[in-house]
């Protein structure tokens, strides 16, 4: 018997020992989001490189679908227990703000690292504060089937034209993909709306945003456009308002789709899953009489204030933007690089890529609005009530207008 | 008695082993329940803070809108619509389960799969089957010709209501039929001997006998499915995530949104109220009618 609580004494003292030792590591943790194209085995590596160079800090990468990943931040803000470094959409940066939970982050990373980043991508910098690096950064482009497209249409007038000709569904081949379902954002609407020399709010003279102004000419024709495309020409796949993005795209690249509009993402994709038809990237198109625009999105990684690892946080951002890690990050997620000791690397002189950085200067961000996630579903919602035939394209964007003018208080 | 005794007794003891438990339910029930109701009279920021009282604001907020009277009618045919069938598949079910045949105990295993599997994995094999081009309903409806062109089944409101239904009553099923299966075994065998004896036909028997002897089994049964069904996120959040539009929100999807997406705390912990005040109403009328019939058979 007395041998036997001997024995529990030792392992209780050996388990305190071994907690006590443990407990010494300083933990990061990291809410890390799961990019089309970027594989697991990729987190998994960087984690256990990351903790060889630096014995001394536990790294967690916290895996999370992008669709879900606002959510489960604001989930893990509100129940008080944030991540130290969490990657974010740049667009949620001033909702967080507002929350007053980022930390400036220029402080906490090397001069080298912040150096090596192309001042033009900071848009994590607000009111001259940097709180967010850029992790991606992409304009949205358009891909089409080469092998039955023999030239890439410039506006979305010759898109249709061409779509008439190669819609065939009863062979389950769709001209052109149209998602109809939410994912993350609001980007097919963007595409025809920038496209149209529209935006969605008035840009006041000190830079800051005014009325909503999705019901003006150029937001109700693109609205008017992609009705038409849905639900006159039928030259969309059917269904519309049952696609999220990422189902879009495993249409395209199951090769039902004829033209589908998306990010560099795609690309990465069509080409990590061996496709066996012939396809291309163009910019995106526009509308006659109107100048290309696209829209450009960044995504950023962002540093909390109640962190307790600041120092390793900085540590382990210094170690991700090295060049071995970041050229396997941009290759796999198909985004042009942030960094610029990598811009001149040839894997980068790509088509895809070259069409991306060609698309910079004309394209357009998404809007810097606290307000923006409730923004987005008002007009998704409305979109989708255009194309179940429940509103004509000019309510819509009316009732989107109204509602979100009210919401904002304007 | 001294204190130091009462502790020595059964009555004691009963206590002692329920703290535990009523720790945990205050912290883990209680606490949360509470602060919702709280915050349902507050004005809170973005993280969930109380920071300034507001009466009935968040109320006021939500019943001025008019898609928020649309998804309370919604979440109560839906809850209507589910517990309803899933009631009489369950019953049908557990009365064949109920016959002796050969192989009664694999056809009770497989009935048993929907319910043993985990909810969000069933509705993201669900969304595959309903997807138009590589689905597998769609394409079973097209090669038997069922339909020449089948409908998209999330991509209209009416469909896509209709489907997530159909899963959230394929989860539920097995729950009632087993439930149901239990009540009719404790049903003493000489009662339908003693029916058959005065001549009763089955639909008699099924009548006179089985209905009045599983009345209470009902009342729990479906009183449990009311409440997990009226507040079933996992199935409308992955088929269609409230969509299209808003057509296919329950109140339960929709204090996610307003909670989750739009920061408006205040408002959600308003619409958990108002969830909980119309759940609390139907268990209590639940509970009067199930005592006032003498309780548990």
């Amino acid at each position: 018997m007395r041998r036997w609580i001997v024995g529990c004494v030792v392992v209780v003292v050996m388990m305190l020992l071994l907690s006590a030792f443990a407990g010494a590591q300083k933990k990061v943790s990291i809410l890390w989001m799961e990019y089309d194209g970027l594989t697991p085995d990729y987190a998994l590596n960087l984690e256990k490189a990351f903790e060889e160079a630096n014995p001394g800090v536990d790294l967690e990468i916290i895996s999370t679908p992008w669709d879900l990943g606002h959510d489960r931040l604001i989930s893990l803000l509100a129940g008080k227990e944030p991540p130290d470094l969490a990657v974010i959409g740049t667009r949620w940066l001033l909702e967080l703000l507002d929350m007053d939970v980022v930390e400036p982050i220029e402080k906490w990373v090397s001069k080298d690292l912040l150096n090596n980043i192309d001042p033009a991508l900071m848009e994590g910098k607000v009111k001259g504060v940097l709180y967010g690096l850029p992790v991606a950064a992409g304009t949205r482009l358009m891909y089409y089937r080469s092998d039955i497209i023999d030239k890439a249409p410039e506006t979305f007038e010759e898109m249709l034209q061409i779509a008439l000709k190669i819609h065939k569904p009863e062979e389950k081949f769709y001209a052109v993909g149209m998602s109809g379902k939410k994912y993350v954002e609001l980007t097919e609407y963007a595409y025809y709306l920038f496209g149209n020399g529209g935006y969605f709010f008035e840009i006041l003279p000190d830079g800051s945003y005014g009325k909503c102004t999705v019901n003006d000419e150029a937001g109700v024709g693109a609205l008017a456009f992609m009705n038409d495309l849905v639900n006159k020409y039928k030259v969309t796949q059917p269904g519309v308002t049952a696609y999220r993005r990422d189902e879009l795209q495993d249409l395209f690249i199951a090769g039902n789709l004829g033209i589908f509009l998306s990010g560099g993402f795609t690309a990465a994709l069509l080409e990590q899953r061996g496709v066996t038809f012939k396809w291309d990237v163009a910019p995106m198109p526009h509308f006659e009489g109107k100048p290309q625009s696209t829209i450009i999105i960044t995504d950023s990684i962002v540093l909390f204030k109640d962190s307790d690892a600041k120092e390793e946080a900085g540590k382990f951002l210094d170690f991700f933007y090295s060049d071995p890690w970041r050229i396997q990050f941009d290759k796999m997620v198909g985004f042009p690089p942030v960094t610029k000791s990598l811009a001149n690397d040839p894997f980068f002189q790509k088509p895809v890529y070259k069409v991306m950085i060609e698309q910079i200067p004309n394209a357009k961000g998404w809007p810097l609005i606290p307000e923006w996630p409730e923004c987005n579903d008002i007009i998704w919602d409305n979109i989708v009530a255009t194309f179940l035939g429940e509103k004509d394209p000019k309510t819509a964007m009316d009732d989107a207008a109204r509602e979100i003018d009210a919401l904002r208080g304007m | 008695m001294r204190r130091g005794k009462f502790w020595k007794t059964e009555s004691g003891l009963a206590f002692f082993f329920l703290l535990p438990a009523c720790v945990f339910l205050l912290l883990f029930m209680f606490y949360p329940i509470v602060y919702v109701i709280l915050m349902s009279f507050f004005k809170v920021n973005k993280l969930g803070d109380l920071v300034g009282f507001f009466g009935f604001g968040n109320f006021r907020f939500m019943f001025d809108r008019p898609e928020f009277w649309q998804i309370i009618v919604r979440s109560c045919v839906w809850t209507a619509l589910a517990v309803a069938v899933k009631t009489g598949i369950g019953l049908v079910i557990a009365l064949l389960l109920n016959v002796d045949f050969r192989g009664r105990k694999v056809a009770r295993g497989l009935v048993i799969i929907p319910w043993a599997s985990s909810v969000p994995i069933s509705a993201m094999i669900w969304q595959w089957t309903y997807n138009n081009d590589f689905g597998l309903l769609n394409h079973t409806l097209r090669t038997l010709r069922i339909f020449g062109e089948p409908p998209i089944w999330l991509a209209e409101p009416r469909s896509a209501f209709f489907a997530n239904l159909w899963v959230d009553i394929w989860c539920g099923i097995p729950f009632m039929a087993l439930v149901f299966l239990a009540g009719l075994q404790a049903i003493p065998q000489e009662l339908y001997e003693a029916a058959e004896v005065d001549g009763a036909t089955p639909f008699a028997k099924f009548r006179f006998v089985t209905l009045p002897l599983l009345s209470n089994v009902l009342t729990v049964a479906t009183l449990l499915s009311i409440l997990w069904t009226f507040n079933d996120f996992n199935v409308i959040y992955v088929l269609t995530g409230g969509g299209p539009g808003t057509s296919t929100d329950i109140l339960i999807t929709y204090i996610y949104k307003y909670a989750f997406q739009y920061l408006r705390f205040g408002p959600a912990a308003a619409m958990a109220v108002i969830t909980f005040v119309i759940l609390l109403t139907v268990s209590i009328l639940y509970a009067r009618s199930y005592f006032k019939g003498g309780g548990v058979y």
